[in-house]
């Protein structure tokens, strides 16, 4: 006979053996220290596993160390509280597990660890929690104090015992996460024949981000007695939507899925220049049409724009593909969750272009406000320091458990990212040129009649309306069910199986399930065969009860839609069997030009393909521009000492100091492949510019990634900021040797609201800095033959908190993707030996507008950031990269590196850390370049197109002879001692001390714990 | 004859690519095999010489690196594992492998392949996962087959859990005796040979390991389980500092292992 369920509590703790730290435990101490300032004197940390099952006890007891605890190094219980068994007592004890319906990762391992000892046990639950115990608390630090920075309300639960409780064995106690069964609400209509005051509200009310003219071009669709008929064949109500089909519409025109700023017609004022002109498209005009001229004379540019991301034929045998995401609206909510679900969610978009691309490897870039912020943070947000550990620790997660290395990256800090960090997941794909069964494997080819098979989680009632919320600014009232957490492991498995299934010849299309959920994955699919059937009731739920529309919009994670020839499906079915993967046949493409959605029997959705995907009207916007005003930026007098002191405050800047601490975590090495690493140099410590990857094993072809970014130059020309931008990514590319012949590019925009309204008075303004940015895209690009392969933007990155609009700079990450013809020729950014020779190639210009320095001198209490922003020259810039990859090519370079935050000094300090030197360098020479260059510009200005470069002694005259007509100043010599002297015609300008330079660029960030 | 090497796949074990690649480059034939394909019988042990428990993040790591994986192993293949080790076969576990043949008893084993587990991989002291580069030294003394005739080589470390520990101290020194805490960090600055007892600083121990131990094998010599990557150092473009070294291009420094285990199985 069953025996009832029962919930029984397991905890784990380490054991107390010497020499055997509770590292968990001394990571919250170093954490509660640096970031909340907290000085506590020892932290204990206990897993706790809540197991619902009938389960007999004996079973139960050899669970205890067959499962859950460690039987070398942990004690486990579970019948009593580990918190009675320290000698004494804690100060406060704090539990923490998830709400109900969270997904939980560790206890999901659980249940599966569980099966695989008693595997009758189908319907067991496990739920994790942790308790943390602490002792030596200070005075006056409450245990809630202490909760609220180990736990996030929007997902978890905290139970708390204070010194009082502790001492009589009180301990704080959480239920298990019951989820509540949701309610099933019979499909409901929604009638649109109300006035337009009464449309804007089912919009808003319903949280569907649609305007007037959206919601109108709706209304006119169900006015249309064609549709009308139809509908009544369908067994539809003929003149109203269903709420699943307003739901489907509000998802598939979301300014997330249908980029409708950057479709817009835009009239553009230009009040400097006197220009006034019609814009259709930003993007088909500025980001389409320079990639497909360069198409018409490149042979290598396989699939762009239209897939999940851009293939590029990177030799006979092999694609490559790259895509980035931002995840910014779920990470300021839950850092963690956020960034999590972003970096998983992005490797789908690779398994999901053409057939099934893998994916190889990562590059993460966040924007933050600063992590010493002293400013009050509007309620509703969190400090940007837990922004920062929180998104850096599920980015760490979500690469690292999915085996994809995180190759590169940037950290970039600014006040008003403290509304909305902005959090880009980028991710490269490789896949064969043509499957074992000839097909070319960019290329989709479904047909009507196959199957829609949905693989991998489950759907349920998380991650509801994350494309409309994220297209609309963040309140206090955006909805927690938005938020959810990815899980790599489930993702892996899929991964595994989706690609043996592609080399099996089975997969005839495939996408990902990412915001819209299904409606947005088949409405999409649809639209290649001209029509798809969904049965909402096939579809497997994490818990029942959800509505149709629930199920048909929810963006649950870890699943990709695939298309399944009948014949194939079983042999598609006993591999995913084989891997552990659900996958369920939910639907068929078809030709009927509808895509049709049906609960069971009951139909809910019947929506022409050409509304769904074309009947979005174009939206119409106005922009305006006239250049800022800035107080100009004022320059100290300093002898040579003082500005060897300004430089170690200005590498000590959270936008220059070293991120070693955080990247360190990323695993940046799986798959084998990492020729140039995030860090180089002596010591293993010096930044490298661009990530060199050789992946295929044994093979010396190369990729090359890197990025750009510089928001800061928004604040003068966002023109600047963007051609910026491109030119970063382009010079780290170069500074390790890039092909020139085959780079692609990456757009991705991440502005504030540039709509004008009453909450937005100067949308015209920020609209006008959009197009700026996008005419230097276009421009640029061409200049350097960069096609834009795949791109994205996020358009609403406001933050509306108590009544107070935080609004990001508009902000461009530039990613580039290269090749790279012979890895072993690869060049690194550490200066090599003393007695090398020192060049700046590029020109320098006294250019210190919104530079580092003026932010940092601003911030110091002296003038502005006003000034010069750097100006590109493209054509000037490409002749210098050609000719610097040629001398890498001939071997005549043994070090690069790229000039940007902080200039010149700053660059030469970063060579000089790696190679353990110093130098002795005269900057004289620049001043023919520029003849009204003072010594801050030469030093600290960040003119574009400059790379810092080394040259062994018997190779000075070849590298010379290479460089031609280009403008390349022979500075000094990399030399032995521990000092950085700069001398300008004669006099000795700047002076520093190595060792310190280092420990102020490498203690600034350091995240805690040894150093 | 090529032997044949199983590259066990699947749950979040991610470095079979390379594992497999590398034991191609030194000459074996590598076939990337689900663990479920053992277990339904569908594929047997038996068909090959070399089994390698490749790195990754089997089952998230969550209830303790290798521990979930290593059950499956433990309850699933028990008897196929036995067999195949009692048959004189070599088996190398890295990284997570090393973790999943700690935590099923496989290292550092025993004679009679008992399969119970002795020592562990705890939290690096840091208290979180790092990716950095190690110089390894081995045991001359050592049965192992794999690190025959090796002296040092540089690869990078790349986990979280990785401190080698026992609740038994006696069982160190028993281990240490037998030649079979194979391979210990140790400062490249420092002289060959000089692994020893006492923790070296972090980073140069990233973990913190008890005696430095980086890597064990078992009793025969025959299975061996360690925390660095060999197999990412596999071409001489994939080392931390090639760029500032005099190199002739060629196979890296992790890749003499792989040569050891084919030459054995080929009688070498």
């Amino acid at each position: 006979m069953p025996l009832k369920a029962q919930i029984r509590t397991f905890e784990v703790t380490t054991r107390e053996l010497e020499g055997l730290p509770d590292s968990r435990g001394d990571s919250v101490r170093s954490m509660l220290s640096s970031d909340h300032g907290i000085e506590v004197g020892s932290v204990r940390v206990i897993l706790g596993y809540q197991v619902k099952s009938d389960i007999s006890e004996t079973d139960a007891e050899s669970l205890v160390y067959d499962l859950f605890a460690d039987p070398v190094i942990e004690v486990g219980s579970f019948k009593s509280r580990l918190l009675d068994d320290f000698r004494i007592a804690p100060d406060a004890a704090i539990q923490i597990g998830y709400k109900p319906g969270v997904t939980d990762n560790p206890g999901q391992a659980g249940l599966d660890g569980l099966k695989t000892l008693y595997p009758r046990h189908e319907s067991a639950m496990v739920a994790t929690f942790r308790t943390y115990a602490f002792w030596d608390v200070p005075e006056g630090i409450s245990p809630e104090v202490l909760a609220s920075s180990l736990h996030n309300p929007m997902i978890e639960r905290a139970s708390v015992a204070g010194r009082d409780d502790c001492s009589r064995g009180k301990w704080p106690t959480l239920d298990f996460p019951s989820r509540p069964p949701a309610s099933f609400q019979e499909p409901t209509t929604v009638d649109l024949e109300v006035s337009d005051k009464e449309l804007i509200e089912i919009s808003e009310k319903g949280l569907l981000a649609l305007n007037l003219e959206e919601m109108r071009a709706i209304q006119e669709h169900y006015r249309d007695p064609r549709v009308q008929s139809s509908r009544n064949e369908a067994g539809l109500p003929p003149d109203r939507p269903t709420d699943a089909e307003l739901e489907c519409l509000a998802q598939t025109w979301s300014e997330h899925c249908s980029h409708k700023i950057f479709a817009a017609r835009i009239r553009h004022v230009d009040n400097e220049t006197g220009e006034s002109s019609t814009i259709n498209s930003l993007f088909r005009t500025h980001i389409m049409q320079p990639t497909l001229d360069i198409q018409e004379e490149e042979d290598w540019l396989l699939s762009i724009f239209h897939d999940n991301s851009g293939v590029i034929s990177w030799n006979d045998d092999w694609s490559v593909c790259i895509k980035a995401e931002t995840h910014n609206s779920p990470s300021a909510l839950d850092p963690y969750g956020g960034a999590i679900t972003g970096i998983v969610g992005v490797n789908r978009d690779i398994l999901g272009t053409g057939l099934g691309a893998r994916p190889i490897a990562n590059t993460d870039v966040f924007c933050f406000g600063p992590p010493d912020y002293s400013g009050s943070v509007p309620e509703g947000l969190f400090h940007p320091s837990r922004v920062f550990r929180g998104v850096h620790s599920g980015v760490r997660s979500g690469g690292n458990e999915s085996g994809i290395p995180t190759v590169n990256g940037a950290i970039v800090f600014d006040e008003r990212y403290i509304g909305k960090p902005l959090v880009f997941c980028g991710t490269v794909g490789i896949m064969p040129r043509r499957l074992p069964d000839g097909r070319e494997s960019h290329v989709k080819t479904p047909e009507p009649g196959d199957v829609v098979y949905m693989v991998g989680g489950r759907v349920g009632s998380d991650g509801i309306h994350g494309a409309t919320f994220s297209s609309l600014e963040l309140t206090e009232e955006s909805p927690s069910s938005a938020v959810q957490i990815g899980d790599p492991i489930t993702q892996k498995k899929m991964l595994d199986m989706i690609l043996e299934a592609r080399d099996a010849g089975l997969i005839q299309v495939i996408t990902d399930n990412g915001a819209g959920g299904l409606s947005s994955s088949v409405g999409e699919m649809a639209e290649l065969t001209g029509g798809a059937e969904l049965d909402l009731g096939k579809v497997p739920l994490k818990q029942p009860g959800l509505s149709s529309w629930e199920i048909l919009v929810s963006e649950s994670q870890e699943r990709m839609t695939v298309g399944i020839r009948p014949d194939d499906c079983r042999e598609f079915e006993s591999l995913a069997s084989l891997h552990e993967v659900e996958a369920t046949a939910v639907g068929i493409f078809t030709d009927s030009g509808a895509f049709t959605v049906r609960h069971g029997e009951t139909p809910v959705a019947h929506i022409p393909i050409h509304f769904l995907h074309e009947g979005c009207p174009q939206l119409r916007l106005e922009s305006e521009w006239d250049p800022p005003v800035h107080l100009p930026i004022e320059t100290p007098e300093l002898d040579p000492g003082g500005m060897g002191g300004l430089l170690g405050r200005l590498i000590a800047r959270p936008n220059v100091a070293s991120k070693e601490w955080w990247v360190r975590s990323y695993d940046h090495e799986v798959i084998a492949q990492s020729v140039i690493k995030p860090f180089c140099g002596a010591n293993h410590d010096a930044p490298g510019d661009a990530a060199v990857i050789a992946p295929i094993q044994g093979g010396t072809q190369g990729l090359v990634i890197s990025n750009g970014i510089a928001p800061r130059y928004s604040d003068i020309d966002s023109y600047a900021m963007a051609a910026a931008s491109v030119d970063e990514a382009m010079r780290n590319a170069v500074c390790v040797g890039v092909d020139l012949e085959m780079i692609a590019g990456l757009d991705n925009f991440c502005w504030p609201d540039p709509i004008q309204s009453s909450k937005t008075p100067d949308g015209r303004y920020k609209l006008a800095q959009l197009v700026r940015a996008n005419r230097a895209l276009d421009d640029v690009c061409r200049a350097y033959r960069l096609p834009c392969i795949s791109g994205k933007d996020s358009m609403k990155n406001d933050a509306m908190m108590g009544g107070e609009k935080i609004s990001v700079p508009p902000t461009l990450l530039f990613s580039l993707l290269g090749n790279h013809s012979d890895v072993k020729k690869a060049v690194s950014s550490d200066f090599k030996s003393p007695g090398d020779s020192i060049f700046l190639v590029g020109e320098t210009h006294q250019e210190l507008g919104a530079s580092e320095l003026s932010f940092m001198l601003r911030e110091e209490g002296i003038g502005g950031i006003g000034g010069a922003v750097p100006e590109i020259d493209p054509k000037r810039n490409l002749s210098a990269y050609r000719a610097l990859t040629s001398a890498m090519s001939d071997g005549l370079v043994a070090s690069a590196h790229d000039c940007s935050d902080g200039g010149l000094a700053v660059a030469l300090a970063e060579c000089c850390f790696g190679s353990d030197s110093g130098a002795s360098v005269d900057i004289s020479p620049l001043w023919s370049d520029c003849e009204n260059l003072d010594s801050w510009g030469a030093l600290f200005g960040e003119s574009l197109g400059r790379i810092l470069v080394s040259v062994k002694p018997d190779d000075r005259a070849a590298f010379e002879d290479s460089m031609g007509e280009i403008s390349c100043h022979f500075l000094g010599e990399v030399s032995d001692g521990d000092d950085i002297t700069v001398f300008r015609d004669g006099e000795q300008i700047l002076s520093a001390s190595m060792p310190e330079l280092r420990s102020s660029w490498k203690g600034a960030l350091h995240g805690g714990g040894p150093r | 004859m090529t032997p044949k090497v199983a590259v066990l796949s699947g749950f979040g074990i991610n470095c079979e690519t390379e594992t497999a690649a590398v034991f191609e480059m030194a000459g074996a034939s590598a076939e990337k095999i689900h663990l479920n394909r053992l277990v339904s019988g569908d594929s047997s042990l038996s068909q090959y010489q070399i089994l390698a428990i490749p790195g990754g993040f089997s089952f998230g790591d969550h209830l303790g690196s290798g521990r979930l994986l290593g059950n499956r192993l433990r309850f699933g293949l028990r008897e196929q594992v036995r067999e195949f080790v009692k048959a004189g076969n070599p088996v190398i576990g890295i990284c997570n492998g090393f973790q999943v043949l700690v935590k099923m008893g496989l290292l550092p084993g025993d004679d009679e392949v008992s399969l119970s587990q002795t020592a562990s991989l705890a939290l690096n002291d840091s208290g979180h996962y790092e990716n950095r580069w190690a110089t390894l030294e081995f045991d001359p003394a050592s049965p192992c087959i794999w690190t025959n005739g090796l002296k040092r080589i540089r690869v990078p470390v790349r986990h979280g859990e990785g401190k080698f520990v026992t609740d038994d101290l006696s069982l160190m020194d028993r281990w240490a005796d037998s030649g079979q805490l194979v391979a210990r960090y140790v400062d490249p600055c420092d002289d060959y040979p000089s692994a020893g007892d006492e923790i070296l600083p972090y980073p140069t121990s990233p973990n913190q390991s008890w005696r430095n131990v980086a890597g064990v094998c078992d009793p025969s010599g025959l299975v061996f389980g360690l925390m660095p990557h060999p197999e990412a150092n596999h071409s001489t473009w994939l080392g931390a500092t090639w760029t500032r070294e005099e190199t002739t291009h060629g196979e890296g420094e992790g890749m003499p292992i792989f040569h050891n285990a084919v030459k054995h199985v080929l009688g070498g």
